[in-house]
């Protein structure tokens, strides 16, 4: 059952790596907000696969949909910041977003 | 009740939207600040016996009917909860004046109240995992209000901020399912015992480093801190006084600290990075601060300062480190949200915040001058002021723990504070009345209310330490000091 | 069929990173989403598989499009082709990396047997109330802040000046 649960844990990593690379590299923002999506989606993995591996799966899953809620605020609001500002730079590359120094 | 904290301001802020369309300004910041006083006077009145012997799990009540939600209060929740009260009790008076020009007053304080709720909930659970959860509510909001002013800045600094946070809190989350897959259970005592019984280093290793890495974000710590110093200014002012006055200290330094020092338990290795962490911190935001022209990017640089002191200090782990770490934390909520506001007054009245065009306001401005002097001074730590004697108190920790060389460091760290700040007060308020500002005036009443009142707690603060030790202080210390002890206690409720 | 699922989750998700059209990224995550809710299907996770169906395909997908559609402008920001030729390179290396800590902590790990008590509502509604508490201050905080960014009929305040001159 332990191993099941590496393997499982392995997979997320995979995802998490992958999303890091998004948001690492892409220059388009929605892209980047994708990149936080596959994130999110490799740790509710994580999170279910480790209530399946202590058999405690109905509390994972109360985890699993409160955490799907915060996702969702979350990209809500980051979409909205979004469609502001492409009101004022009518573009959506991050390179644009210069404008407070580091 | 003690979960008057969360559900007060989450129905308010239900509510408010719905108020707002019938009255706009008056009914809103009349609600808004009663709200905050309330949970202050109540902190303070009812809660603070509670704690009288001890930490509490008290069971909610609804309408008589018992909720099974058990909130945890000890010393370190309670101190944290008044801390929040006061510095949101000043930020609301304060808004009353300035969000005058930003319009959706109703909104805007529905969001404050959220993120209020939020960190008050962080600091009253008992579970892993509703730390992340109510640290997200905090954060949400938090990314709204930010971008409150709808100006371009403010929508980048927002987006960046948005980013760095999210990623930060997957890290947390993710260290959650790792020890959930260890463990088995997520309330602090399954898991401290639960640790405690198995033996794979390696992996808590990494949970903790993860930890550092998401709360160390969020409470900006080097090299993590790339995002409060276009985030802070960008805000309005009393949303930056909030960010960086209490936002940062529960989401970033109290969590940390509660799961490190009660959960994890604190070894060696913790110490040393939490150490390293600390005085670079100190250093990084002093030096940045010092060729700053902008006061509040200034402010925000100092504030990476000054939680550098609080870390180092909790780092240190002995029990006067600690009271040094509480009470520095304390202060800094008081003077930083202090200068906030004050650089929100200056950026209302003259409308820029470049210090090199600033000069003289003094003559024009003399309450928010005066107020800006103290909190100045305070944190730059100069007696009797509560600055000095948090400051005094981190150093002698660390030479009593033979940290002799950080000690030096700490002291010099200091200098440089001091230094930048009077240059702030020099450049912005003293000196000649430069011609632009011929006509300024005083910032509005509730503004200054709300200064002058901050103000006079780090004079009074300073004045009567002993007693703040000994009544609020102290029994965070104590419960920090019990380390695993204090979650293993409570297994099992 | 484990592994399938598993392999299919990552490989849309690979696609909706390298994707060079918004749009089609948008819908491999949302595949992806299914494939995600198919594998907790196959771990008796069946609530957990419904609402990541419903809400990450459907919901999320859909803000995803109406933002996507709300700003397409005349200068689509489209990266470049080089990153087909990167990824892998850092992917494998991330496969390699995985393997090799997989392999050291492969029965490492004690079994603690953890308990199952009462239904999947008992436990929503009545261990984790507390959970619902802060799901209900996130939604608020979500939709009072889109309500806020974007509100009509008011001057947006404007920055202040740009800085010059502004010291590193």
């Amino acid at each position: 059952m332990n191993n099941l649960w590496i393997l499982n844990m392995g997979f997320a990593a995979l995802l998490i790596g992958t999303g890091i690379y998004c948001l690492l590299t892409m220059k388009n923002v929605v892209k980047l907000l994708i990149g936080l999506e596959i994130i999110a989606k490799g740790v509710t993995l994580a999170l279910v696969a480790s209530g399946y591996a202590r058999n405690n799966l109905l509390l994972a899953q109360s985890l699993a949909i409160t955490v799907i809620v915060v996702d969702v605020a979350v990209i809500a609001t980051a979409l909205a910041i979004i469609i502001n500002i492409n009101r004022h730079t009518k573009s959506l590359d991050v390179g644009k977003l210069t404008r407070l120094k580091g | 009740m003690i979960f008057l904290f969360i559900i007060i301001p989450l129905l308010l802020a239900g509510l408010l939207p719905l108020l707002g369309k019938v009255s706009k300004r008056f009914l809103p910041d009349l609600l808004a600040s009663a709200t905050m006083l309330f949970l202050l006077v109540f902190s303070v009145l009812y809660a603070r016996p509670l704690i009288a012997n001890g930490g509490v799990i008290q069971q909610a009540f609804w309408f008589g009917s018992p909720l099974n939600i058990r909130l945890l209060l000890d010393g370190f929740s309670l101190f944290m909860l008044f801390t929040i009260s006061l510095v949101s009790f000043a930020v609301t008076l304060y808004s009353i004046n300035y969000m005058e020009h930003y319009g959706a007053k109703a909104n805007y304080y529905a969001l404050l109240l959220v993120m209020i709720a939020g960190m008050n909930g962080l600091v009253l659970s008992s579970d892993l995992f509703n730390i992340y959860l109510f640290l997200e509510v905090a954060a949400v909001a938090s990314y709204a209000l930010v971008a409150f002013g709808l100006g371009q800045d403010a929508l980048e600094a927002s987006f960046k901020y948005l980013m760095l946070s999210a990623v930060a809190s997957a890290a947390i989350l993710l260290s959650i399912a790792v020890i959930f897959g260890l463990t088995g259970g997520l309330s602090f005592g399954t898991v401290a015992s639960g640790l405690k019984m198995l033996n794979i280093k390696y992996v808590v290793g990494f949970c903790s480093g993860l930890f550092l890495m998401g709360f160390g974000l969020k409470a900006a710590i080097v090299p993590f801190h790339f995002w409060l110093p276009d985030a802070h200014p960008s805000a309005p002012a009393p949303i930056s006084a909030m960010l960086s006055g209490v936002l940062i200290k529960v989401s970033g330094v109290y969590a940390m600290m509660r799961i490190f020092l009660n959960v994890f338990g604190l070894t060696p290795g913790l110490t040393t990075v939490l150490t390293a962490l600390g005085i670079a911190s100190i250093f990084v935001g002093a030096l940045a601060a010092l060729g700053q022209n902008d006061i509040k990017r200034m402010l925000a640089y100092s504030s990476i300062s000054q939680i550098g002191y609080v870390v180092l200090a909790f780092g240190i782990g002995t029990p006067l480190g600690i009271i040094g770490g509480l009470f520095h934390l304390f202060n800094h909520a008081l003077f930083k949200s202090l200068l906030f506001l004050n650089a929100g007054a200056v950026e209302q009245s003259t409308g820029t915040r470049s210090l090199d065009k600033m000069g003289g306001l003094a003559k024009r401005m003399p309450l928010t001058a005066a107020t800006s002097a103290v909190g100045s001074l305070a944190i730059a730590g100069v007696p009797p002021l509560n600055g000095f004697w948090s400051k005094l108190l981190i150093i002698i920790a660390l030479v009593q723990a033979k940290m002799y060389v950080l000690a030096f460091l700490a002291v010099l760290g200091s200098v440089i504070t001091l230094w930048y700040y009077l240059v702030l007060q020099h450049q912005a308020f003293f000196g000649k009345l430069n011609e632009n500002w011929k006509a300024v005036k005083e910032a509005p009443f509730w503004m200054s209310a709300a200064t002058i009142l901050l103000a006079l707690l780090c004079i009074v603060t300073g004045l009567v330490f002993p007693m703040v030790i000994h009544s609020w202080l102290q029994p965070a210390q104590n419960v920090l000091s019990s380390g695993i002890g204090m979650a293993l206690n409570f297994i099992g409720f | 069929m484990h592994l399938f699922l598993m392999i299919g989750l990552v490989a849309f998700s690979i696609l909706a990173v390298l994707n060079r059209d918004l749009l089609k990224s948008a819908i491999c995550l949302a595949v992806a989403s299914v494939f995600l809710a198919l594998i907790f299907f196959q771990m008796n996770a069946v609530y957990a598989g419904v609402f990541e169906v419903s809400v990450v395909a459907g919901l999320i997908t859909v803000l995803f499009i109406t933002a996507i559609a709300l700003t397409r402008g005349d200068q689509p920001v489209v990266e470049s082709k080089r990153h087909l030729f990167i990824f892998p390179l850092f992917f494998l290396i991330l496969i390699v990396l995985d393997i090799l800590v997989m392999k050291k902590l492969l029965g490492r790990i004690p079994a603690i047997a953890g308990s199952e008590t009462g239904t999947f509502g008992e436990v929503l509604w009545n261990q984790r109330t507390f959970d619902l508490v802060g799901q209900i201050g996130v939604i608020f905080a979500g939709v009072l802040g889109v309500l806020a960014l974007f509100r009509q009929g008011d001057t947006p305040h404007k920055g202040s000046t740009p800085q010059e001159g502004t010291h590193e």
